[in-house]
């Protein structure tokens, strides 16, 4: 049974993880458990992040050379991969954030379209 | 560029970093370590699918994947060992045969002589000819070479490096070890020129090599013996190089061993054992010498080209120098000879294989069973890739539900590639494993003497990397098509309940192979079906003579050192003596018995007749026989008398001809009394025609046309020819080979009879060989028994296989049509219907590939008509057997699957679902 809490968190959309991490990343390095504990953090704990699916996209992010890796101590003194934003990273993620706002903007205009008109019935 | 892969044990060590964190966190927010422990898990999802999502990104990936698909696909052979071994097997027939047939096309057509740079070999002639040819034209083309004519082109071709001259035929020798107590025994020999051996770059195994200063008359004789010869009769013995030896009875010594691979200059099934210089021609051969004689041509040429030189100029260089000698023997050629002299030529030709004599004689045999096996391979490779369609069918559940919960299309392919693969290569194995045992069987079947064959029956490395790619290439053809259907395979239908489709996904594609083996096993089994008409139509015709009774034994006086005058005598003891065994009934000499081998032909000039033209055929075998011959071989005379014991020497010269002789030279005409000569006009009225004996064929040739002219003369009898080289060749005829024995109906001959019969004549004179005629004539047809059996092996291995493929088919369609097949039955079909259903469908299959198998038969046939001895390649009997047997046996493949369908119980079959 999910609680209601559950109901409303929204899962990634394809393609969406890998712009959170690289926003995450603006802040500075960051290993993977704190990037997944940010997302949830900074959505207002909506957007929930299957930590199954950010090791296999952080990986992904590092082949593409978007991010940079390298073993380092936590704050409370554990040893973890942190990741840095690589300037390369940084161009893709200012291209790609352009490109959701447009969309996002498009999508909310049709849905709020389609409120209008459900208001004026 | 790519990143440096990550180890595996990074990744696991920051996932573990991430729980630790994660149980941090919770710990910190106030939950109990063990609920924190599993929360914190649970978060991460599933760790073993976050690690292989991680492991599939990496480039190395897919190497792992095969050996994971590997191991796989071993796990479900294992499941399924009856599909395994059954394609496993029926790759294995496929790849061997067709891996001992490129064996043997191999060893006989591809490869090149053992010895040094054999592309810088050039031989002469276009043609091969054998053994001795007279006179100073040579048909189309100077292809042998007396001895003077060798030495002319050997000084007027400088582009030559060194240019050996060797025997072009064989000859038996009699050698008997110095000192020996032992008769002498029969070996073959070879006369080369001193150069041979430099020629041929290849070096002595101990002792050493003939040079050029041992072929001049005045050097020791000195013989070089072959590896084979020295391991077979004299055990490696040392004392052997450097020994004294008599060869036909004139004292040798034996300079050296030729290296073991060494087997001369051409592929033969009898390799020479001793090379003789020529220079001991005349010592060994006495009177019948041909070393001197200008226009008696036995020697075969070849030669090493210097680098840079340009063979076609040395080619043209040398017809120069033919026509030369040609013109410097103008006095002596006769009128034919001289119309003829400008159209004499030569051609040089790549002689790294040596004189292809043997290739020649089986290229095309060979390459008519390498179309059989081939199709061969194609009816297995559609045949397993059946198999590995309805395997396909049979696992689209498992792939429908594999693909339902996630594993992607590719992934699916490849494994279903994998498997066709590894069952391909497994096959390939299997197929080596036969080939190696095959190849030696196929080889004792396709030549004579076989052990003593200078080839190589285990495949060789390019061998096995064809028959490695056969084995590839089928498992990736027939298993890219499974693997497709595989993946088209859908989820939504797999999980709808097994076998409730109603379409039959794949049965196109399984139809159309089984029409494909029907088509080629008709083929094959049509082809194998011509074949073995002709063989009988060879062994069965009347061969002019009687073969049972009858035993052939061959001799070689010349090799015992008997002068041409102790002839007569020595015939009549032998006669004597063989006849005095209990049981003969009578014994003859002959120069060449019938089927033999041999044969000897001349020019025949008739008494009173003008000169024939060049355009007339005037050539006639002849032979040489003793009294009694005619009735001891069972030929009959159907017209005056044959040859008795008053046709000596010193009385009339007579000649007893066949019907073809009279029939071509005299017409209607009664030749009897009638007289001609050989060889020379000037004595056209030698012989006189005593009687006419009935056709019968002697010639190991041209076995589909029929008998040419013959005639017979009497032993003893010699002609005063008056050109000196009809003189020798006239005193050659007079060494009778073979002994014809005929004993009394029912009775037997054994060897040590005849051996110790021909003892007590002479202990000297070896019996080199002693068979039943039977024996002698299927001797002759061994490469067309070796092709029909072969052909109809193949052919009923395509039949069985074709009818496996019949009943694969509807026994497939019967078991996806259970339900349909219910339902009709619960509405009042009964078994006869439902076993009609099933067999009009199989029936049908049958037929289609009847009526594309039919033509593609009739053009089969069309290629192999000259192994057809004028059996008609269109034969309708043959077709029609042929389509009869695979309508059977296809009928009883698809018997069984229907069979079973017509008991399927309706309330069952509907209860199924």
């Amino acid at each position: 049974m999910l609680t209601l809490e559950e109901k409303n968190r929204v899962a990634l959309l394809q393609g969406t993880l890998d712009l959170l991490i690289l926003r995450i990343l603006i802040f500075g390095p960051q290993h993977g458990q704190g990037i997944a504990r940010a997302i949830q953090l900074n959505s207002g704990e909506v957007l929930l992040v299957d930590h199954g699916a950010l090791y296999p996209a952080l990986q992904r992010l590092e082949t593409k050379g978007w991010i940079g890796a390298e073993w380092g101590v936590s704050a409370n003194n554990r040893k973890a991969r942190f990741y840095e934003l690589t300037p390369k990273g940084r161009k893709h993620l200012t291209e790609e954030t352009g490109r959701w706002r447009t969309l996002a903007t498009a999508m909310a205009r049709i849905l709020d379209l389609e409120k209008l008109q459900t208001g004026e019935n | 560029m790519f990143p440096r892969r990550r180890p595996q044990s990074d990744f696991s060590a920051e996932l573990q970093a991430h729980l630790d964190l994660e149980q941090d966190r919770l710990l910190a927010e106030g939950m109990p370590l063990e609920e924190a422990r599993r929360q914190a898990r649970k978060n991460l999802g599933n760790l073993l699918g976050a690690k292989e999502r991680f492991y599939e990104s990496s480039r190395w990936m897919w190497l792992e994947q095969i050996w994971q698909d590997t191991r796989l696909t071993f796990r479900h052979l294992r499941t399924a060992p009856a599909f395994a071994v059954t394609a496993i097997l029926t790759l294995g027939l496929g790849i061997g045969a067709t891996t001992s047939i490129f064996t043997l096309v191999h060893a006989v057509m591809l490869k090149s002589l053992p010895v040094s740079n054999p592309d810088q070999l050039y031989r002469l002639g276009n043609e091969t000819h054998c053994c001795v040819w007279g006179g100073y034209g040579q048909g189309r083309e100077f292809s042998i070479v007396s001895w003077e004519l060798y030495q002319h082109l050997r000084r007027n071709a400088a582009g030559f490096e060194e240019l050996a001259a060797f025997q072009a035929g064989d000859r038996f020798l009699g050698v008997q070890r110095a000192g020996s107590a032992n008769p002498a025994e029969s070996y073959q020999g070879e006369f080369v020129s001193g150069n041979y051996f430099a020629t041929f770059g290849v070096g002595a195994y101990a002792g050493r090599i003939l040079t050029a200063d041992d072929d001049s008359p005045a050097a020791t004789p000195v013989a070089v013996m072959s590896y084979s010869a020295w391991q077979r009769k004299f055990g490696l013995d040392p004392d052997v190089v450097g020994g004294a030896f008599q060869i036909n009875g004139k004292p040798f010594t034996v300079a050296g061993i030729a290296p073991p691979g060494f087997f001369g200059d051409k592929l033969s099934s009898a390799p020479p054992d001793f090379f003789l210089p020529l220079s001991t021609e005349p010592y060994v051969q006495g009177d019948s010498s041909m070393l001197d004689q200008p226009n008696r041509h036995w020697l075969a040429l070849i030669g090493r080209v210097r680098p840079g030189f340009n063979v076609l100029a040395m080619e043209t260089q040398m017809r120069v120098a033919l026509q030369h000698w040609l013109q410097s023997h103008l006095a002596d050629m006769s009128p034919n000879e001289k119309t003829r002299l400008a159209q004499q030529t030569l051609y040089l030709r790549p002689g790294g294989a040596g004189i292809t004599g043997m290739r020649e004689q089986y290229e095309q045999r060979l390459q008519i069973l390498m179309m059989v096996a081939g199709f061969v391979l194609l009816i297995v490779c559609a045949n397993v890739a059946n198999l590995l369609l309805v395997r396909g069918m049979e696992r689209r559940q498992q792939t429908s539900l594999s693909m339902a919960l996630g594993a992607r299309p590719a992934r699916l392919i490849r494994q279903g590639l994998t498997e066709s693969i590894v069952l391909s290569l497994l096959g390939g194995a299997a197929g080596v494993g036969i080939a190696f045992a095959g190849t030696r069987l196929l080889l004792s079947l396709a030549m004579a003497a076989a052990d003593r064959m200078p080839i190589e029956a285990s495949p060789s490395l390019p061998v096995l990397l064809f028959a490695f790619g056969v084995s590839l290439a089928t498992g990736i053809v027939f298993g890219i098509a499974p693997a497709w259907m595989a993946m088209r395979a859908d989820p939504i239908e797999a999980l709808r309940g097994a076998n409730r489709t109603t379409r039959r996904a794949g049965s196109l594609p399984r139809m159309t192979l089984a029409i494909l083996q029907a088509a080629l096993s008709l083929v094959l089994l049509s082809a194998a079906g011509l074949l073995t008409q002709a063989l009988h139509k060879l062994e069965r015709q009347d061969f002019g003579f009687e073969q049972a009774d009858r035993y052939v034994i061959n001799i070689d006086p010349l090799l015992a050192g008997y002068k041409p005058a102790e002839l007569e005598p020595l015939y009549r003891r032998i006669r004597e003596s063989l006849g005095g065994i209990p049981g003969v009934a009578s014994v003859a000499l002959t120069l060449y018995s019938p089927m033999g081998g041999d044969s000897w032909n001349e020019l025949i000039f008739v008494d009173g007749r003008s000169a024939p033209t060049p355009a007339d055929n005037n050539i006639s075998w002849v032979n040489r026989v003793s009294p009694e011959y005619f009735a001891t071989i069972g030929t009959p005379i159907v017209k005056g008398r044959g040859i008795t014991e008053a046709d000596r020497r010193g009385s009339r010269h007579v000649a007893v001809v066949n019907e073809a002789f009279a029939r071509q030279f005299f017409k209607d005409e009664d030749p009897i009394g009638r007289h001609f000569g050989s060889g020379d006009p000037r004595i056209s009225g030698e012989f006189e025609i005593v009687g006419v004996a009935r056709d019968s064929r002697y010639l190991t040739y041209g076995l589909s046309e029929p008998v040419g002219p013959f005639y017979f003369l009497p032993e003893g009898q010699v002609t005063e020819h008056l050109l000196p080289a009809n003189r020798t060749g006239e005193i050659r005829s007079q060494y009778l080979h073979d002994i014809v024995v005929r004993v009394h109906p029912g009775g037997r001959l054994t060897e040590e009879q005849a051996r110790r019969a021909l003892a007590a004549v002479d202990s000297r004179l070896p019996m080199m060989l002693m068979r039943t005629m039977t024996d002698q004539v299927s001797s002759v047809f061994g490469q067309q028994r070796l092709m029909a059996r072969l052909t109809s092996l193949f052919g009923m291995l395509a039949l069985v296989l074709a009818a496996i493929g019949i009943y694969g088919v509807t026994a497939y369609s019967v078991g996806s049509r259970t339900n349909e097949i219910g339902l009709r039955m619960a509405l009042g079909a009964d078994r006869g219907n439902v076993l009609a259903l099933i067999l009009r469908g199989a029936m049908t299959l049958i037929a289609i590939g009847l009526a594309a198998g039919i033509p593609l038969s009739l053009g089969a046939g069309q290629l192999i008509r000259t192994q057809l001895y004028g059996v008609n390649e269109r034969n309708p009997a043959v077709i029609l057997l042929a389509v009869a047997a695979l309508g059977l046996a296809g009928l009883l493949a698809a018997l069984i699957p229907a069979l079973r369908a017509s008991r399927i119980s309706p309330l069952e079959a509907l209860r199924a679902e």
